[in-house]
């Protein structure tokens, strides 16, 4: 039950980096791709083997491009396959299917000023909302850290947007951001927008807390993958399935793997769709997303089954 | 003649401090011994501005006489005074401020306007109604709004079109919406009642 979906094909590949590539697709209908706000994302699906992976990858290129769409990818280390196919398996001329943009992650345009802050790869949505930002003509500043000097990828595409608006942080050079003095002292009316590892946003995050600022006021955005882990046993009460999820699936792929429609977005734990009912669960439900409450997630009834699972025993849903 | 209460009509709540914030900014332009006491006498961390819409006489105010020490107070005599007040609290206010709107709905809503021009989002500022229940009354065919309305028919200050006062409230406009009550049958104009103290 995914958007609509579209063929594209890979036009072009290109290393970056280290572990970093970047895709331009482009329509195989020979149609033009709608037009996307900053921040959204789409999703791949892979052909690994005999099961399709699908995978969010913020959209990073202009908005207002019609032909070609982009995305970075890095390789995980403990990738599950998507990251690595697209880096070892994926060929200039292939084409794969991707659902059409979301975006989770988008611009507040009554904000007076705004503060994008990318973390890694992190890079990719800030880059499609620095280029909306620069393209309204708003106050923005981008703030970029990355482990050594030859990660810090697309950094002449940002100075080109906003020259001596975009500060560098390289880790290997000991440089790092400090939240508590870069949200500090702030305008009234400025917006706080980060993409980047856990432990980075939940820093920011805090710091921005603690000087006051308001959630509406500060955005983040992180896509998990799925981990893995032990099997567990599953039943849909709706539906009249039962079956064992194994470790190198997630529930959601498990459950279309039956041929059960379930409903997904991100399938990164961010947005909230795929949100099913736990009937009952007869060990510990392991929650990896970002978007349930912890009121949520202590009463038991809810999961979300693009990354979270069961520890031990049998879960049954109301799907 | 009543319209049932619309989900745009404003409700206020009893106002509190947001103890999340680390700056204050309170706007007041009506006496309100009790609240002034119940907030004043717990004030929040942080810094805490008071700007105070009152009459230029001799009267004592609750909201002057127990303010905490490092509170900054600014009094004002006049709308348009308060807001140019105001507005040179916002521009030099920082993220982390809270801002508080307490009085007649004129007043507090052309205070929201100007603070939805800083960016401002709501989770940043709270409003209270206290003394006149006067509406301010956007025409919808002229586009003026008349203000001070008490009653629940009024003549347009802009067209002199005979207006119902409706619930339905704009936030953006900072204003009810009125509409020609005539329109079907010209000169049939009920008897307007004061339904708005």
């Amino acid at each position: 039950m995914s958007s609509a979906s579209l063929n594209v094909e890979i036009r072009r590949i290109r290393d970056l980096a280290p572990g970093i590539r970047e895709f331009s697709l482009s329509r195989t209908d020979g149609d033009d791709f709608p037009v996307y706000s900053g921040g959204s994302h789409i999703v791949l699906s892979l052909p690994l083997g005999e099961r399709t992976h699908r995978n969010p990858y913020s959209l990073l290129g202009d908005p207002t491009d019609r032909k070609t769409w982009r995305v970075a990818v890095r390789k995980q280390e403990d990738s599950r396959g998507g990251s690595r196919w697209l880096h070892e398996q994926a060929r200039e001329g292939m084409r794969i299917d991707i659902a059409a943009p979301v975006n989770l992650f988008a611009l507040n345009r009554l904000g007076r000023r705004h503060i994008l802050v990318a973390g890694g790869i992190g890079i990719t949505p800030i880059l499609s909302q620095a280029r909306e930002l620069a393209r309204l003509g708003a106050d923005f500043e981008v703030h970029y850290a990355y482990r050594a000097p030859e990660y810090g990828v697309f950094v002449d595409e940002l100075e080109a947007l906003a020259p001596g608006r975009i500060h560098h942080y390289v880790q290997s050079r000991r440089e790092q951001i400090e939240f508590s003095s870069l949200l500090a002292g702030r305008p009234l009316g400025t917006h706080f927008y980060i993409c980047g590892p856990g432990g980075m946003v939940a820093a920011s995050m805090n710091a921005g807390k603690a000087l006051g600022w308001p959630e509406s006021h500060l955005h983040s955005e992180q896509f998990l993958a799925p981990t893995g882990g032990e099997p567990f046993d599953v039943k849909l009460t709706a539906s009249g399935k039962a079956f064992t999820v194994p470790s190198d699936l997630s529930l959601l792929e498990a459950i279309e793997q039956q041929g059960v429609d379930a409903p997904y977005l991100c399938r990164g734990g961010a947005c909230g769709q795929c949100e099913l009912e736990v009937v009952d669960a007869s060990g510990e439900l392991i929650h990896h997303d970002l978007y349930l409450s912890a009121e949520e997630r202590a009463s038991g009834k809810k999961i979300m089954p693009c990354v979270s699972r069961l520890k031990g025993g049998c879960l049954t849903l109301n799907l | 003649m009543s319209t049932p209460a619309i989900k745009s009509q404003p409700i206020y709540a009893e106002l509190e401090w947001d103890r999340t914030g680390t700056h204050h900014i309170l706007f007041v332009s009506a006496e309100d011994a009790a609240l002034a006491q119940r907030l004043l006498s717990n004030p929040p961390g942080g810094t805490l501005t008071v700007v105070h819409l009152r009459p230029a006489d001799d009267s004592r105010s609750a909201w002057s006489q127990n303010l905490p020490d490092t509170a900054l107070y600014l009094e004002t005599h006049t709308l348009a005074e308060a807001l140019e007040v105001l507005r040179d609290a916002f521009y030099v206010a920082q993220m982390g401020t809270r801002i508080y709107l307490a009085g007649a709905e004129d007043a507090i809503w052309q205070a929201s306007q100007l603070a939805d021009t800083f960016g401002v989002s709501r989770d940043e500022i709270r409003h209270a109604q206290l003394g006149t229940k006067a509406r301010p009354v956007f025409c919808v065919h002229c586009r003026t709004i008349t203000r001070g309305v008490h009653t629940n028919i009024v003549s347009c200050s802009g067209c002199g079109r005979s207006l119902f006062v409706r619930d339905h409230f704009s936030r953006r406009l900072g204003a009810y919406m009125g509409f020609q009550i005539d329109a079907e049958v010209p000169g049939e104009v009920p008897a307007a009642e004061v339904v708005y103290p």
